[in-house]
């Protein structure tokens, strides 16, 4: 659905590039993350794949469309929810919906249905402007659903959004790609990431540091832990150990056969912590 | 259809802010301003306080004269306030001063002190001999003040000779000349009609700039020119109602609709698309102000020499706005020169044009920014 090949660009061609020797291939159905910090290149790679960023260098097609001659009628197969909520705040949220529905060549979904789906039902008529800023920004993602797109860019989808509300759109995410689309996932949030995407790609100074699934990713790098509570002293300890070390696994059989155990929980390494272990950078 | 679709939703967002309600109500207000606060023409006589110090004798010779100038050849009594006192005197009005003659020296000074005007005493002594004194506010030009040194230093013979042998003739006999308030309306066209436009797009394009609506436009079917475009739409229907508002009451049926129509369709357009521009340049208003400032104060110039016609140098009529006054003039007189008028809607239609490629493909560039 997507290839890029030797993907650079530079914002004021000067030797300086925002995204350099980018390459990666997704294919139909998939969900794909591209994780990195804000600067690592995220957006770049985003705006030149929806033509919003001119193609400078490199190969890239988009649900087959050649993205160096951009054709309109690719935007029928895609649809794009912006990380910053980007609505007529002076129409209404079904206003909006139909003036986007009307710039679309295929057939459409309902407006309604779709301020429905991403609750706000009984705001149908309100005015954006007078939305909460997560209000605002299920609106957008509602809008990038319009034309049925079969492959979605979503940038940073929960965003500002209450947990309960986040919960509900990582569901529609799952459900769209159940019915076969294929989603590009730009965040910085491992969480959403390790729990939607199929594989993901780390990205920082512009360069893509790796590419693989979550669960590879966490074999390969990640070490398995238990993390022990006991009481010690008439107070609560809490203990972390590695069960790949010995040193660890004997300490493990003595806190174990000694003290009072109030909880043992098994614990892998997360996405975050994979990042930082292969890029050496946080996420922040 | 999808360009009709943005350009009904521009319609529908207009009319949800006030910028559109400015442009209405400046247009109503300079109605207002032009029906009942600027009158048909200006009168532009100016008041002379005048006192005789002579012997009754010689001042029929001078009323005479003054008769001779009046308008009417009749002498009127008027009231006039000074201090919360009312004085009377004589006013003769001719075709460039209306003259009054006061019957004291001091209230004859005293009036023209409060009200800015010119004061002359005029005193014969026993042998006849006229002395003039003139109490001037001191901004009258070297011009005047040689004039009268001219007119007191040269005998009054060689003077009227000279005028007399002076042949006068007018090189356009037929020419219609519109009356003072109808001269104003082209400058209301062009700032409030066109070249508002400019400023009025740029707030536009900013306001949606802030809101990020054109990436969002950018990901649809349909091309961002498109966008750009129902924008113009928008800023051009505005501009032809709220120059219809004010033409069409001062003027009734003299101007050639459809002449102007035309223009305001291709100076509208060309104006916009400079707005689009200036706009693609930066993010918001207060950083796009200083040049929009420029621009503004670059199209005012040629108001000035529109109003002043001795002031107009030929460097000026390179200014945009200067053409445009013109060509407004044009619609509006009888018989005034269409020609020259879809001769110039053409040129601003081609610059118009050159204008929103440009402005079309920095916006293509420029949408992430």
């Amino acid at each position: 659905m997507i290839k890029v090949k030797n993907l650079y660009h530079s914002y004021n061609n000067d030797g300086q590039f925002a995204v350099q020797d980018a390459s990666f291939e997704i294919p139909k159905g998939e969900i794909f993350g591209f994780l990195g910090p804000s600067g690592a290149g995220k957006s770049t790679t985003q705006g030149i794949l929806t033509g919003l960023l001119p193609l400078q260098q490199g190969e890239v097609t988009v649900a087959g469309f050649d993205i160096k001659s951009i054709k309109r009628k690719m935007f029928n197969k895609i649809g794009m929810s912006f990380e910053q909520s980007n609505v007529y705040s002076k129409m209404t949220a079904k206003e909006n919906l139909d003036f986007y529905k009307k710039l679309f060549d295929v057939e459409t979904r309902d407006s309604e249905e779709l301020i429905k789906l991403v609750g706000l039902d009984g705001k149908e008529n309100v005015r954006a402007g007078e939305f909460s800023k997560g209000m605002k920004h299920r609106l957008t993602f509602a809008r990038s659903m319009l034309n049925n797109p079969e492959l979605w860019f979503l940038d940073e989808p929960t965003t500002g959004l209450d947990p309960a509300i986040a919960a509900d759109i990582k569901d529609i995410i799952r459900q769209q790609n159940k019915k076969g689309v294929t989603i590009f996932l730009t965040t910085h949030n491992m969480y959403i990431a390790d729990e939607l995407c199929n594989r993901v790609a780390f990205i920082i100074d512009g360069e893509i540091k790796l590419i693989d699934s979550p669960k590879k990713l966490k074999l390969a790098y990640g070490e398995q832990l238990v993390e022990v509570e006991y009481q010690k002293n008439g107070e609560i300890a809490t203990e972390t150990f590695s069960t790949v070390l010995d040193e660890d696994k004997k300490r493990l059989q003595e806190v174990i056969a000694k003290n009072d155990i109030q909880s043992m929980h098994t614990k892998e390494a997360t996405l975050e912590e994979i990042f930082i272990k292969v890029t050496g950078r946080g996420l922040a | 259809m999808k360009l009709w679709h943005s350009f009904t939703k521009e319609l529908m967002l207009a009319s949800r802010s006030f910028y559109f309600y400015i442009e209405v109500v400046m247009a109503g207000i300079f109605l207002f301003l032009l029906l009942f606060a600027i009158p048909e023409n200006f009168d532009s006589r100016h008041d002379e306080y005048l006192f005789y110090d002579i012997p009754d004798s010689s001042w029929e010779y001078f009323e005479g004269e003054l008769l001779r100038a009046d308008e009417d050849g009749l002498v009127e009594t008027v009231e006039i306030e000074l201090d919360d006192e009312i004085i009377y005197g004589s006013l003769y009005k001719s075709d460039t001063s209306n003259f009054y003659v006061i019957d004291d020296q001091e209230l004859a000074i005293a009036l023209a002190d409060s009200e800015r005007a010119f004061a002359g005493v005029i005193h014969m002594d026993e042998l006849g001999e006229v002395t003039y004194t003139y109490y001037m506010q001191g901004y009258e030009t070297e011009r005047l003040l040689n004039t009268y040194a001219v007119f007191h230093n040269e005998a009054m013979e060689v003077l009227k000779d000279t005028f007399d042998t002076n042949e006068v003739r007018a090189l356009h006999e037929d020419q219609v000349l519109l009356s003072d308030r109808e001269n104003v309306v082209p400058s209301f066209l062009t700032f409030n009609g066109s070249l508002m436009g400019m400023f009025i797009l740029a707030a536009y394009i900013f306001l949606d700039k802030k809101e990020g609506v054109i990436k969002a436009y950018a990901v649809t079917t349909s091309p961002v020119w498109q966008y750009l475009l129902s924008k113009v739409g928008v800023v051009t229907v505005t501009s032809l109602i709220t120059s219809f508002i004010i033409t069409i009451p001062v003027m009734g049926g003299q101007p050639n609709y459809l002449a102007m129509f035309v223009f305001l369709l291709a100076t509208g357009f060309a104006a916009s698309a400079l707005g689009l521009v200036l706009a693609s340049f930066y993010d918001d208003l207060m950083q796009a102000f200083g040049v929009i400032f420029v621009f503004i104060i670059g199209m005012m110039l040629p108001n000035i020499a529109y109003f002043i016609p001795t002031w107009d140098p030929a460097w000026m009529q390179y200014i945009p706005s200067y053409t445009i006054l013109e060509g407004f003039k044009e619609i509006l007189l009888p018989g005034g020169d269409i020609t020259y008028v879809m001769f110039a809607s053409l040129g601003f239609f081609a610059a118009g044009l050159l204008l929103f490629i440009f402005a079309n493909s920095r916006f293509k560039k420029t949408l992430t920014i």
